[in-house]
């Protein structure tokens, strides 16, 4: 399907050095990551200004990355422009959404890149073989290791 | 070099994808750009209403500008600048991807949602950046048309995302909440810079931008562009005549009456106001209240004698910047 199809791939593996650099991957192998976490059903990264799932990856809910990714963003924009939660301390940015429902735990991480982007992580746990925090913190690496230099 | 003309872009793109065909789909027109696919699958696209990648990165302060030119220095001629970045350790590969999915999702929505627009493919033409990402085409002509539809549930002013942008002087309520996009672009905006302007100026998404000022215009705290009959859809905007500047043409008071803000405490207001001083080149009788009014200045005259019209500050920067965005897409 499209969400497959959307997914970029990597094209520089052939020098030697990139073996050395295995720790700052790809958004391609950041969500291949993502699906290592315990109980990971799904993945993607979404642009939340536009709700667009900018690469997907695994399962989705209802069959469908980009209905996923539209109430991704309207979710991270309600948090970010609706609430009080974000602007109580200045410099205070929102990091982490976690939704639990009966079936299974959406976790979003708010990927902060130096230029201008609003991106955010979404994994889609199963309740009965996730773990929330180390879900959260396995994220939380994830993002950081996607930008970080 | 074979071109097709007189189709609409998302058309031939989908055709050449459809032939997995490698080259660059140029769009003219305003705003216009270029869509670059390599064998059929979309690699970059450019507009001069988006930033692209080079100025999201210097802008942002994520690259200095000399690693930047540098990298274009050294791999523009093998079209590997955005790898050379990756391998010299200045950008992780993470980085360079999101920044070139969304830059190339930002240029495809202005390139190929232009107003009356040509389209030619050049085939076997490639962009220097170099393929780092390889996106499906029907993906981007979807997202395309999916931002047309996000944008008028906002606000239906497609008017909004072309003209420059002049925030009200007064808000239409007494309390006003912002975002920090919004909140740089009310104090970037001067009636002068148009939205493709203003992202390039603060080194956002374009599409971002205009999203923004939607909704700015939804909450009343921009100026609804005015339909003008004689349109001129030149990139190079001569400064307008402002009116708040000191008009050329001054109304003279009415004679016989005190002036509406009392300047100089003197004689009541019954009396004739004061004859000018011998020798001082001030001829009519209404003159010399208000310069003696505006003494700190006391350039005035001149200005009033000179009809130039202010040149604007800003102006001069985005025409820069614009011209070093294309001498570097020349390379």
């Amino acid at each position: 399907m499209a969400g497959t199809a959307m997914r970029p791939y990597v094209t520089s593996r052939e020098d030697p050095e990139s073996t050395s650099r295995r720790e700052v991957p790809g958004v391609d192998h950041c969500l291949q990551e993502a699906m290592t976490i315990p109980g990971a059903v799904g993945a993607s990264i979404v642009d939340y200004t536009t709700g667009f799932p900018v690469a997907t990856t695994g399962a989705a809910p209802n069959a469908d990355h980009e209905a996923a990714a539209s109430g991704t963003a309207e979710v991270v924009q309600a948090a970010n422009s609706r609430s009080l939660f974000v602007s109580a301390i200045p410099h205070d940015l929102l990091e982490d959404l976690i939704i639990t429902t009966a079936g299974g735990y959406h976790l979003l991480r708010v990927v902060h890149t130096e230029f201008d982007s609003r991106l955010v992580l979404y994994v889609w746990l199963d309740r009965v073989r996730g773990n929330l925090a180390v879900a959260r913190r396995q994220m939380q690496r994830l993002a950081d290791e996607l930008v970080a230099s | 070099m074979a071109a097709t003309k007189t189709t609409a872009p998302g058309e031939l793109l989908a055709q050449v994808a459809g032939e997995r065909q490698t080259g660059a789909l140029v769009v003219g027109g305003h705003p216009g750009g270029a869509v670059y696919v390599f064998e059929g699958r979309v690699i970059y696209a450019e507009s001069p209403a988006a930033p692209g990648v080079g100025e999201l990165l210097t802008s942002s302060g994520r690259l200095a500008g000399r690693t930047w030119q540098n990298a274009l220095d050294l791999g523009t001629s093998t079209a590997r600048v955005g790898r050379l970045l990756v391998e010299q350790g200045h950008l992780t590969q993470g980085e360079l991807e999101l920044c070139v999915l969304g830059a190339t999702y930002d240029a495809a929505y202005f390139a190929l949602t232009t107003a009356s627009p040509t389209a030619d493919f050049l085939p076997a033409a490639t962009h220097w950046l170099g393929p780092v990402v390889h996106i499906d085409t029907v993906a981007v002509l979807r997202e395309v048309q999916r931002r047309v539809k996000l944008l008028d549930d906002i606000f239906p002013n497609p008017r909004i995302d072309t003209h420059p942008v002049s925030p009200v002087a007064r808000p239409p309520r007494e309390r006003v909440t912002v975002t920090s996009l919004q909140w740089e672009l009310l104090i970037h905006a001067d009636g002068q810079r148009t939205p493709a302007d203003l992202a390039l100026l603060l080194g956002r998404a374009g599409y971002a931008t205009i999203q923004e000022l939607r909704r700015l215009a939804a909450l009343g705290l921009i100026e609804l562009p005015g339909v003008r009959t004689s349109e001129s859809p030149d990139f190079v905007r001569l400064p307008q005549h402002r009116a708040e500047a000191a008009p050329a043409a001054r109304p003279a008071p009415p004679a016989g009456e005190p002036p509406a803000v009392p300047v100089i405490s003197g004689p009541p207001p019954s009396l004739p106001p004061p004859a000018p001083p011998p020798g001082e080149g001030n001829t009519g009788p209404n003159r010399l209240p208000r310069l003696a009014r505006r003494k700190p200045g006391a350039k005035l005259p001149k200005e009033l004698a000179t009809e130039n019209p202010p040149v604007h500050q800003g102006t001069d920067e985005v025409l820069l910047k614009r011209i070093r965005t294309a001498l570097r897409a020349l390379r």
